[in-house]
């Protein structure tokens, strides 16, 4: 078997190891790669964070998700979450899907861990789970009225007794919708929250989406794009840099990676508000494999194209 | 120890499912059809509790409004439709459900089509915007295949393939870094959750 | 009139729901809250179709003693067993039901999507061959976009991640805008078509 055989036929088996160890290896030993900032995430940050310190403003949550999106969007969620207890910005969460509404319970719990003092009702409303054929019609109730559209929150009780609702009437009143969705995000917002109300819409998306969305961004229908992994990375770094620190948001400051270094330790991060930026370090390695793996594979045809055409010749 | 127990049954169901890596086995014909019950299974409390009973039995049996027995026998059509003879009433719930698709024509014109036209034809001020607009142009005129692809026209429509290509890479490109992060995100777990080596 | 009256009645709804998207009156706002809350009650009963077309496929797998039937009881018993433990111990945080869901659920269905991640280095590999002009422009903007989003690409050089965000702003963005456009404009025609009652084919077939 000549060379470009060989690489032809190697068997898959053998590709799948490469790739665990270029994947593993990394995730036990911290490359400490940078994490640079791109304009749909720094612009989300600063959207969500003008609502800082209001009581008349909300940042509403759709988690749209389910375990298989987990490893991109969980740390999306936490992230967000945490920028939102940080800078004392109301969130409202609702969603569509039983297993989505599972992990938006988990991400609360796991964030407020740190935040003994946020209070639900009052600094947060999880309103639960609703079906996912009542999506529509509850979008588009939110324009009017958030407590008759959506009634009572995940613990059943009536939204109009809550205290977090006393100036939470309607889309008015919200920062940004955002929703953190691995199929087909925002469609429903873009189509009828923000084109009937005129509500700021955002999305978390696999990275999978994410580039079907920056038409959305052009037009200005979407305000902020978290695309996947790098997206939760990013963010992760912007709340970490400037919102655990009390540092008003600078785009300038934003952009510059020494200074953003200076501002943390990534030793003393708690795990689950980094765990983005630890898996960028995997996906870089494992985008230089793939690379690689493309390239030899190429080679081989190339190879094994101009031996079939010499021996045509000849 | 029940979260001791439940990392360890997590993760003997992660390595059963890339069992399969090496070939298909019992292993992974137990995790795969596990998976399939219990998420199944994990619906039907969840839609009991959240659904049916703030929307269908609080309004009707315990508020007293008892116009909703309409809707509440309307669904209950849902029922039958795996019933032959019967199959017929689960369209009555169906198509009340469908109904909503009637607003969804103005607001995805407006959304889909109109704001995204509009954007397009912005006033052509740098290079960029031309692009965009040549790229789009060419792409919509590619997908007309009621006029024979020849010519002048041919060749326009072939920039638009070239556009296309470029969108696809940047597609695939995401795609690769998505799949990864599924990976990455497993081994996460066992690495860290289960095996403790990651800090 | 098994399949007219529900034809009829998606026609007047959905005609009637075109008229209320551009008519603020009170009449046409009632007529939103009266649909909301039937839709409400109605949509409940709507689980039984998923449940009950698992439970066909697998008790037909098990009557006729299908190859692997013996995993149609494993599917069965696992949807029961988690139904039940949702019913008898509630579905709060800490209950069987939500240990289920962590511990069963939660990692069965990340790690059967993060299979594809081997599959897709397989593909890679073996399969992603730069055969034209077109293939190989599309294999460059991918490898500009996978160093692009990666810190890596920086390292290499500062135009990488330039030049990757230019990719998406302008040649992506122009292409799904025009896919965008055609579905926008395929979902419109389909909505109309449910409406008009040609498209037919979410009644279901059947006799009847």
């Amino acid at each position: 078997m000549n060379f470009s055989d060989y690489i032809q036929k190697i068997d898959r088996r053998y590709i799948f190891i490469i790739l665990a160890i270029a994947v593993i290896l990394p995730l036990l030993f911290p490359l400490g790669l940078p994490t640079f900032t791109t304009p749909p995430v720094l612009s989300l940050y600063k959207h969500i964070d003008e609502a800082a310190g209001t009581d008349d403003r909300a940042v509403f949550m759709d988690f749209a998700q389910s375990p298989s999106t987990l490893p991109e969007l969980y740390p999306m969620d936490l992230a967000i979450l945490r920028h939102c207890f940080l800078r004392d910005i109301k969130v409202l969460t609702i969603s569509y899907y039983p297993q989505g509404a599972a992990i938006m319970q988990m991400a609360i719990s796991e964030v407020k861990e740190d935040f003994p003092d946020v209070k639900q009702d009052v600094d947060y409303c999880n309103f639960g789970f609703r079906n996912f054929a009542l999506r529509v019609p509850i979008t588009l109730g939110m324009g009017d009225n958030i407590a008759e559209a959506v009634e009572t929150n995940a613990a059943g009780r009536r939204l109009e007794n809550l205290p977090i609702m006393e100036k939470l009437k309607n889309y008015d009143n919200i920062q940004v919708c955002m929703e953190i969705s691995g199929a087909a995000p925002g469609i429903i917002y873009i189509n009828y929250a923000r084109a009937r109300y005129g509500v700021d819409v955002a999305i978390g998306v696999t990275a999978v989406s994410a580039a079907d969305n920056y038409p959305y961004l052009q037009t200005g229908q979407l305000v902020g794009l978290l695309g996947g992994l790098k997206g939760a990375a990013e963010y992760e770094e912007l709340v970490e840099t400037f919102a655990n620190n009390d540092i008003p948001y600078s785009e300038k400051k934003a952009q510059n990676l020494s200074w953003r270094n200076q501002q943390y330790e990534l030793s003393k991060v708690p795990y689950k508000f980094k765990q983005a930026r630890i898996g960028m370090d995997a996906q870089a390695v494992a985008h230089v494999l793939i690379i690689i793996f493309i390239i030899i594979g190429n080679i081989g045809y190339f190879i094994e194209k101009r031996q079939d055409k010499n021996k045509y010749v000849k | 120890m029940m979260e001791t127990i439940g990392i360890w049954v997590a993760a003997f169901l992660t390595l059963s499912m890339f069992s399969f890596l090496y070939k298909d086995n019992p292993f992974y014909k137990f995790a795969e059809h596990l998976f399939v019950g219990a998420s199944m299974g994990y619906f039907i409390p969840y839609t009991f509790f959240n659904v049916f009973i703030p929307y269908a039995y609080n309004p009707l049996f315990l508020r007293h409004n008892y116009w909703l027995i309409i809707p509440f026998v309307i669904g209950l059509g849902y029922w039958f439709r795996f019933s032959n003879n019967l199959g017929w009433l689960s369209r009555y719930p169906i198509a009340f459900s469908m109904g909503i698709v009637g607003m969804g024509v103005p607001m995805s014109i407006h959304a889909q089509i109109l704001v995204q036209m509009r954007t397009m034809m912005l006033p052509l001020t740098n290079i960029n915007l031309i692009l965009i607009f040549i790229g789009t142009v060419s792409i919509l005129l590619y997908f007309f295949f009621s006029k024979a692809h020849e010519g002048i026209y041919g060749k326009f429509t072939s920039v638009g393939i070239w556009f296309m290509m470029v969108g696809f890479g940047a597609s695939f490109g995401y795609t690769v870094m998505a799949r990864l992060s599924l990976l990455i995100g497993r081994l996460q777990f066992l690495l860290g959750d289960w095996l403790g080596l990651i800090k | 009139m098994k399949r007219t009256i529900p034809l009829l009645i998606v026609m007047i709804l959905g005609m009637m729901f075109v008229v209320h998207t551009f008519v603020p009156h009170k009449i046409s706002q009632d007529f939103y809250n009266w649909y909301q809350t039937w839709l409400k009650v109605m949509v409940s009963f709507a689980v039984i179709l998923g449940v009950g077309s698992l439970l066909m496929v697998h008790t037909n797998k098990i009557k006729r003693k299908a190859p692997a039937w013996g995993y149609s009881w494993l599917t069965i018993l696992a949807l029961v067993g988690t139904s039940a433990a949702g019913f008898i111990w509630g579905i709060e945080d800490g209950t069987p039901y939500m240990w289920i869901f962590e511990n069963v659920n939660a990692p069965l269905g990340a790690t059967m999507f993060s299979l594809l991640a081997f599959y897709m280095a397989s593909a890679a590999y073996k399969a992603f061959r730069a055969r034209s002009m077109e293939a190989t422009l599309l294999l460059i903007a991918a490898i500009i976009v996978m160093l692009g989003r990666v810190s890596i690409g920086n390292a290499i050089t500062e135009w990488i991640p330039d030049i990757t965000q230019w990719i998406l702003n302008v040649p992506n963005l122009a292409a799904k805008r025009a896919i965008k456009l055609g579905v926008g404009l395929g979902m419109t025609a389909t909505s109309l078509k449910i409406i008009l009652g040609i498209e037919r084919t979410y009644l279901g077939g059947g006799k009847q």
